[in-house]
């Protein structure tokens, strides 16, 4: 009890420091402007359909950034600037350990912050139920949330062992990699792998689900492609979705207009007879003209899906919202500790590299070719960009919303994986080295 | 004697980036403070007596020795507990008012709400606060400032009460009322140990000095004793006439075979300003926060 009324003491003081000194208000402000006018001057294709997108990406998006970078900052500032103006020396002479003295001041930030998230989010989801009263928009834009079912199909890890035995059989593998290098180029390779589906041939994909679909249930295939962009408009063909169990008696729709790169259709299983299926079969058969229209590339592990009702538009907007607040927690931490660390010039220099660092940490570990590597200088920025983006892998700020836009549930397990990464574990290491640093840190001059 | 601080050896030496040592601020210290002590610790600038106040504290590590306060290192969280502190700049929280300044404070202590709030009552009417309770602190004059981290310092009922600078941005009242609340607390059991410039404020509350200077103890002792000329014997008469005196002086002369001395003693500038500023005012004798008296009022 006396802990946590120390920890709350901190928290409240932190809380009031934020909203008096109008760091708050001028924030709201911002933010209020950013979902209000963003959707006025970035009107996409000027679709419902598109405008819903942007509200939820762009929109979203930005207010997330927006509130990520403010977060970071305000982290940085609130011990630097408390150990640079001597007033942290009024607190540490008090009986409260460093980590609670932490822990207070990072519960202030991620409240605070999650407050703010929320209210972003109310206002969008404003918006989309005011602009839902219109009819083009009742017409073109579903709130759903979907479960997205990939095709049950080798995983690329499999795929690239069997890729590298059949290389090592015929002597192909390269002499100057390693066994895990190849594979991890393998696997990557083949999540990423297109299959190509010329006129006059078919392709199949089969899906598994682990419950019974309800009888009276609607499934939706989506199917993302690329082709030809000059001859898009002879593409022709035709999708047949079957059970495994009655192969035979499918469900055919003939797809004319091919021209957006994606398809989505509903499937009512009433078709199947009041058969509860467990396995499907997805079939496309490219019909057009073999002189006038292209193959059709499609990469099976992330474009081909089947789709079922998850939950409400709502709850999945929840999901959202709890992943990037636990991302925006994950900041206040890490902002925290260089506050910690550093004075407030360097902890804020080194929180913008950083998150530089991480935006293009992947990016650069992409491009980095063996010959970089020679360079001791190249070894090193590629260790610190692998280093961030492992450290971060789980705080894909993107996700969530890219989710939201497509209809698609974030997953329980995405969440609890945010939650205990981006919310919990990573934010407990960056106190305790904090608390270390406090602790062994002199915090007067002479 | 109990001792409640106990400074063993004590070395500070300032290092740069490189870890170069720059500057030896305190060299071999050996101090000890004992229980209900008002300790003085004097020194012109740069003498290592801020230094000192804060290893004391656990803002600075000692390079080497050692101090033991409250039987545990400055570091123990627990001894914190037990422990007010008055800095030489009172850097609060200038969007918080007094009231929600000692809540804070006393939210840190771990105090229930009930106590919390009835010691920020006690002690914002201690501190003649009471009419500016719910202001912003950052619209306070110095001196008002001041009083409110008088305040923060005395929230927990401190066994030691270390004060840097205490009248420090106080006026001549302030300055008499920081002296009464000292003698108040000394009176009640309570340590302290302050450091300060002003020598007859020093002269006025404390019972023991240190003089510091480059970071060597120059002396220390009791303050009578280190004042105290032994050469020189003064005798206080009131109510004599100047020919009385004359006639007084003569025979003294004769009886020690020495020329004596005749002076009228002159009360201090405080004592006179005090005077003057008070006479014909029903000023209020300081009275000290009823829950930092250990003698209770009878029944």
């Amino acid at each position: 009890m006396r802990t946590l009324r120390q920890i709350f003491g901190v928290t409240l003081v932190t809380l009031r420091a934020l909203v008096r000194t109008k760091t708050v208000p001028a924030l709201t402000l911002l933010l209020l402007l950013c979902v209000t006018l963003l959707p006025r001057l970035i009107t996409g294709d000027g679709t419902p359909a598109g405008a819903f997108k942007i509200l939820l990406t762009y929109t979203l998006g930005f207010a997330f950034g927006v509130l990520c970078l403010v977060t970071l900052i305000a982290a940085c500032g609130l011990f630097a600037a408390e150990i640079d103006s001597t007033r942290i020396h009024l607190t540490v002479v008090k009986p409260l350990t460093t980590f609670q003295l932490w822990l207070g001041k990072w519960l202030a930030l991620v409240l605070l912050a999650v407050t703010l998230l929320a209210g972003v989010y109310a206002l969008v989801y404003v918006q989309i139920t005011l602009s839902m009263r219109q009819p083009a928009w009742q017409e073109q834009v579903t709130l759903v949330s979907r479960h997205v079912v990939h095709p049950t199909l080798p995983s690329p890890q499999e795929e690239a062992r069997r890729v590298y035995d059949e290389m090592k059989r015929h002597s192909a593998l390269p002499t100057n990699r390693t066994e895990r290098q190849i594979l991890g180029t393998l696997a990557a390779r083949a999540h990423d792998r297109y299959d190509v589906i010329n006129p006059g041939e078919s392709l199949k994909w089969p899906f598994t689900f682990a419950q019974p679909l309800a009888t009276n249930s609607i499934v939706t295939v989506r199917i993302r492609f690329d082709t030809e962009y000059s001859t898009r408009s002879k593409v022709v063909g035709g999708c047949r979705l079957a059970t495994t169990a009655q192969p035979n008696e499918g469900v055919e729709v003939e797809l004319n207009d091919l021209t957006q790169n994606e398809i989505e259709f509903d499937v009512d299983l009433r078709a199947f007879n009041g058969i509860a299926p467990t396995g499907f079969e997805l079939a496309f058969q490219h019909r057009g003209d073999p002189d006038k229209s292209s193959g059709l590339m499609v990469r099976p592990r992330q474009d081909v899906v089947l789709l079922t009702t998850a939950t409400s538009f709502e709850a999945n907007l929840v999901r959202a919202l709890i992943v990037q607040g636990s991302i925006l927690a994950l900041l206040a931490a890490f902002g925290l500790m260089l506050g910690a660390c550093f004075s407030l010039p360097v902890a804020l220099f080194a929180a913008l590299i950083l998150l530089v660092v991480v935006q293009i940490g992947d990016v650069v570990v992409e491009i980095t070719s063996d010959e970089d590597k020679e360079l001791v200088s190249n070894r090193i920025g590629l260790w610190v960009s692998e280093g961030a983006t492992t450290l971060t892998a789980h705080a894909d700020a993107g996700a969530p919303l890219a989710a939201l836009a497509h209809g698609e549930v974030i997953g329980t397990e995405r969440i609890a994986q945010s939650l205990f990464w981006n919310g919990g574990l990573t934010p407990l290491l960056f106190a305790l080295v904090s608390a270390w640093i406090l602790r062994r840190r002199e915090l007067a001059n002479d | 004697m109990n001792a409640i601080l106990e400074l063993h050896n004590l070395h500070k030496t300032f290092k740069d980036f490189w870890r170069r040592p720059v500057v030896e601020a305190v060299k071999g210290l050996n101090l000890t403070i004992n229980a209900g002590e008002v300790y003085g610790l004097l020194g012109p600038n740069g003498s290592g007596k801020s230094t000192t106040l804060k290893m004391i504290l656990g803002l600075l590590h000692p390079t080497s020795g050692s101090i033991r306060m409250l039987g545990a290192t400055p570091t123990d969280v627990a001894v914190k507990a037990r422990i007010g502190y008055l800095p030489e700049v009172s850097h609060l929280h200038a969007f918080l008012t007094p009231r929600e300044t000692l809540h804070y404070y006393a939210s840190l202590f771990g105090l229930p709400t009930a106590v919390a709030a009835q010691r920020t009552n006690e002690l914002l009417e201690m501190v003649g606060l009471t009419h500016a309770a719910d202001r912003a602190v950052g619209r306070f004059s110095k001196g008002m400032a001041r009083r409110v981290g008088v305040a923060q310092a005395l929230i927990n009922a401190p066994e030691l009460l270390i004060l840097d600078e205490p009248t420090s941005g106080l006026d001549p009242i302030g300055c008499r009322e920081m002296k009464d609340l000292v003698h108040l607390l000394a009176k009640n059991g309570v340590t302290v140990l302050m450091t300060s410039h002003l020598l007859a404020d020093v002269e006025d509350v404390c019972d023991r000095v240190a003089i510091l200077d480059r970071g060597s103890l120059r002396a220390e002792g009791p303050i009578h004793e280190l004042l105290r000329n032994p050469e020189v014997i003064r005798f206080s008469l009131e109510g004599l006439s100047s020919e009385e005196a004359s006639r007084l002086r003569e025979q003294l002369e004769v009886l020690a075979k020495r020329t004596v001395h005749q002076d009228y003693p002159a009360m201090s500038l405080e004592a006179f300003f005090l005077n003057v500023v008070n006479s014909g005012s029903a000023e209020k004798p300081f009275a000290i926060a009823p829950y930092l008296n250990s003698e209770k009022p009878p029944a």
